[in-house]
């Protein structure tokens, strides 16, 4: 579980002027799920076409599962799996024939290819619709049939370019469990979202990349940490309390907010210290009308760390 | 709100069509490209463009005769037309064949000339090739008037000098006239002497004849009494004896006949008396022999005549008739003119031709020669355009073709696999489409029908290619057909899949030569429609594979670098 199997150093990538990547190093393990996050735009799947030697960078120092691609693209390729970001399928094939075109290509023989498939067809759900052509499923099937694809042949490296998205919850599911299965059976999976609580439910680490650049990396709660957010509750008063009616309690403050917002937000130490608000509110003898609390998370982080969303925000 | 909605949804249809250059390039410049292909390739056809000597007609003339003159110095008066003079035959299919500017050959066939003088109806042989069908027809309309515009000048030099000796014979035959009723009133005259001279001479005749049968009847008849008295007094003296003889035996039997009838009642009264005696009775005496003289009678009798005395009857001599003298032929007969009849001409024959392929086969042309392998070829490269162009594109944007190269498949591979199944897929196609045109349209197969699939391999080979090609040039799913379609169809009509190649002028038809749709064409007409031999189109064959090279050498390097 402690083998290396993407090892990469300062790696940088243009498009003519424009870099794309700008000295990304990073290091994924045997059995390692490895959320790649970030906006888009970041580099995400310019990382992953150099990681499945689709592209080649302009400098940097990259080895995957142990060989280098300059030199062994091809034996690398045999051990990698990668899932495009658009449904990399044949639309006018059965499910079952394009695992098994896929199979076929990695060198697999015929009739093991078709249990090969018939077994990931399993595994993804998609057992009853093994003969319609891929034309007719719906876009979570697609997404489910795109994610065996690359796993017929068992690869050491999964890659993933967002493969979750306009997936229905119950599919996202199904790629979750199939994802983790592969990381259980000792891939390595690095997985490219812009859905933090994506990479916040799957990954056992994640890598924040905004602007071709590496950010941070490490666990979710090491990343929340970096980005030194706290959690946050909002109150809404019928009545104020007095002021001063925070004095005494440690590590609580007040932030500032937009006037006429009616609601008083406060930075908590500890998700622990709601308690303590709200006894304080009542013994103040002010009424609360309403109240949140919210635990700090990526997306925190992530602003935290470059100063913007890590999504556009929603249309009004 | 109706009119707002109609005025922006109006303004915005511009706005999008402005930025759509797929749909600008299909409105405007495709059909302007078409349009410019066509009408060059057709200017020819319709007389847009007519240019001297346009036609080039090679005439091997084995009659060396006033005609073949006649002919060159027509055609040389032609505008559109220019000649030549090969050696042979084989000489002039070689240039039919090479030159785009030559559709037929003619060949004026030994004695041509004098059977036209003679009268007769004399052919020149048109010698077509099929390909340039619409061509030769042009020309053959023309040398159609050609011939009739000979045949009618001979035929008015002929009539003058014939109204010239009509003349010239109408006087003599009228001195003759003149001079055959003078003859007519001679021959009057004599017939009347002759009839006289004849009446006189007959009644003369009949004067002697008269005579002299009167002078035979009685000496004749003088004779025949003589003779019959001296043969009356024999025959009296030989009879006398025998008459005598006759009455004493007429004596004889009369008394006998008595003596028997005495001696029969004789007999029988004695018999009476002698009762039963009567068997005693001694025979009856004998009778009395008969006198001598009867013996005589027996005698055979011999009628001596004296020989009758011969009538010596001469025949007359016959009567000499007196003719009246007969008239000399010579003082009868006038001297007659002689008629000198002219060398005159004949009526000259007409000139015409008769129509023959250069190449053997078949001189009328069935379109569906033409248009199943060109159409063929035409639908040929958009099938490409569909099979290798978009679906390549659909790969690449579906991420199809990232995925299999990941997972170990060589791009060149997955290229080379693509153009060997759509080549297979073409080839198919044309093999099917000719099978229904020989079955539906009864289109010729050439000499020997294999011979086909290699112009069939070489273009499908070609258009895979070529839909390679235009996958890089087009690079978007959306601009494939537009492109594409340009390219297929321009294809098709400069490389004469829509019509002959012989229409396009000669800078379009060698612009056509960096085409393969050019080279099949040739191949397929020279084995279908010119029956030409299957190593006639190795050339043709050889060159759109090498084309088809090209195509998937740059094909392969745009691709290897677009799609990778």
């Amino acid at each position: 579980m402690d083998s290396l199997v993407v090892e990469a150093i300062g790696l940088r990538k243009s498009y003519g002027a424009r870099l794309v990547l700008d000295s990304v190093t990073l290091r994924i393990r045997a059995g390692e799920i490895v959320g790649l996050l970030g906006p888009n735009g970041a580099g995400k799947t310019t990382s992953l076409l150099i990681l499945a030697t689709l592209l080649r960078p302009d400098a940097g120092e990259l080895r995957i599962v142990g060989a280098d691609p300059r030199r062994s693209a091809a034996s690398i390729r045999r051990k990698l799996g990668f899932v495009p970001q658009s449904i990399a399928l044949f639309p006018s094939l059965s499910p079952l024939q394009n695992l098994e075109l896929f199979a076929r290509v990695h060198g697999i023989a015929k009739r093991p290819a078709r249990a090969v498939a018939t077994r990931m067809l399993e595994i993804v759900g998609l057992t009853e619709r093994a003969r319609d052509p891929v034309a007719i499923l719906s876009g979570g099937m697609k997404r489910r049939l795109n994610l065996a694809g690359a796993m017929v042949h068992s690869p050491e490296l999964l890659l993933l370019d967002e493969p979750t998205t306009g997936v229905d919850p119950q599919s996202r599911e199904r790629i979750f469990a199939t994802v983790r299965q592969a990381a259980a059976a000792g891939a390595a999976v690095i997985y490219s979202t812009h859905y933090m609580e994506e990479a916040e439910r799957l990954c056992d680490r994640v890598l924040l990349i905004d602007h071709g650049r590496l950010i941070a990396d490490g666990t979710v709660g090491e990343l929340i940490a970096l980005g030194g957010t706290q959690a946050r509750m909002e109150i809404a008063f019928q009545t104020e309390p007095p002021t001063g009616w925070l004095k005494g309690l440690r590590g609580i403050s007040k932030l500032p907010t937009q006037s006429g917002v009616g609601k008083t937000v406060l930075a908590l130490a500890s998700l622990n210290q709601a308690g303590e608000v709200l006894e304080r509110v009542h013994t103040s003898g002010a009424h609360v009308l309403e109240f949140s609390v919210y635990r700090p998370n990526l997306s925190d982080a992530f602003i935290a760390l470059t100063g913007h969303a890590l999504r556009d925000p929603e249309p009004q | 709100m109706m009119l707002r909605a109609v005025f922006l949804i109006f303004q915005n249809e511009f706005r999008l069509l402005s930025k759509d250059r797929v749909g600008l390039f299909m409105l405007l410049l495709a059909p302007v490209v078409i349009i410019v292909v066509a009408g060059f390739s057709l200017g020819n056809l319709y007389g847009a463009h007519p240019r001297p000597h346009a036609w080039l007609i090679p005439i091997v003339d084995r009659d060396h005769g006033p005609v073949a003159q006649t002919m060159m110095q027509a055609l040389a008066a032609e505008p559109s037309i220019t000649t030549n003079r090969p050696a042979n035959l084989a000489e002039a299919r070689r240039v039919v064949l090479r030159d785009a500017h030559a559709a037929i050959a003619i060949e004026i066939p030994d004695g041509v000339s004098n059977m036209l003088k003679a009268g007769q109806t004399a052919h020149l042989i048109i010698y077509v090739d099929p390909t340039k069908r619409i061509e030769a027809d042009a020309i053959e309309l023309r040398l159609t008037t050609l011939c009739e515009r000979i045949s009618a000048a001979a035929g008015a030099a002929a009539r003058v000098e014939i109204a010239a000796q009509g003349a010239a014979a109408q006087a003599q035959i009228d001195r003759m006239g003149q001079q055959m009723t003078a003859l007519k009133a001679r021959i009057e005259d004599y017939r009347q002497s002759v009839i006289s001279a004849k009446s006189a001479a007959e009644r003369n005749l009949k004067q002697q004849q008269n005579r002299q049968i009167a002078d035979l009847q009685a000496s004749t008849e003088a004779a025949v009494n003589r003779s019959m008295v001296a043969m009356r007094t024999a025959i009296a003296s030989q009879l006398e004896p025998r008459e005598r003889a006759i009455v004493a035996a007429t004596d004889y039997l009369h008394q006998l006949g008595i003596a028997r009838q005495q001696f029969q009642h004789w007999l029988l009264d004695l018999r009476e008396a002698a009762g039963s005696h009567a068997k005693d009775i001694p025979p009856a005496p004998q009778w009395p022999a008969p006198p001598a003289d009867l013996a005589l009678l027996s005698e055979p009798f011999t009628l001596s005549l004296p020989p009758p005395s011969i009538l010596n009857i001469t025949r007359p001599p016959l009567p000499s008739i007196a003719m009246p003298p007969l008239p000399s032929i010579n003082r009868l007969l006038p001297d007659l003119p002689t008629i000198k009849l002219l060398e005159g001409p004949a009526v000259p024959g007409q000139l015409g031709w008769s129509e023959r392929s250069l190449t053997g086969g078949d001189a009328r042309v069935n379109a569906f020669d033409q248009y199943v392998p060109g159409f063929g070829i035409t639908f040929l490269l958009i099938g490409m355009l569909m099979g290798i162009s978009l679906r390549l594109i659909e790969d690449r944007d579906w991420g199809t073709l990232q995925r299999l190269r990941v997972i170990g498949a060589p791009l060149t591979g997955m290229l080379i696999g693509k153009l060997l199944a759509r080549f297979l897929v073409g080839l198919a196609q044309l093999t099917i489409l000719f099978a229904i045109g020989w079955w539906l349209f009864d289109i010729s197969l050439g000499r020997n029908p294999m011979a086909l699939f290699l112009p069939a391999i070489a273009i499908s080979f070609a258009a895979a290619a070529f839909g390679l090609v235009i996958a890089c040039l087009a690079r978007t799913h959306d601009s494939v057909m537009p492109i594409g379609a340009v390219f297929a169809m321009t294809m098709s009509a400069i490389g004469g899949c829509w019509w002959p190649l012989s229409f396009e002028p000669s800078w379009l038809r060698a612009f056509g030569l960096w085409m393969p749709t050019t080279w099949t064409m040739q191949a397929f007409n020279d084995l279908m429609i010119r029956n030409l031999a299957p190593s006639d189109i190795l050339l043709a064959s050889a060159a759109t594979i090498g084309l088809g090279v090209l195509f998937a050498i740059i094909g392969l390097i745009g691709a290897s670098r677009l799609y990778s």
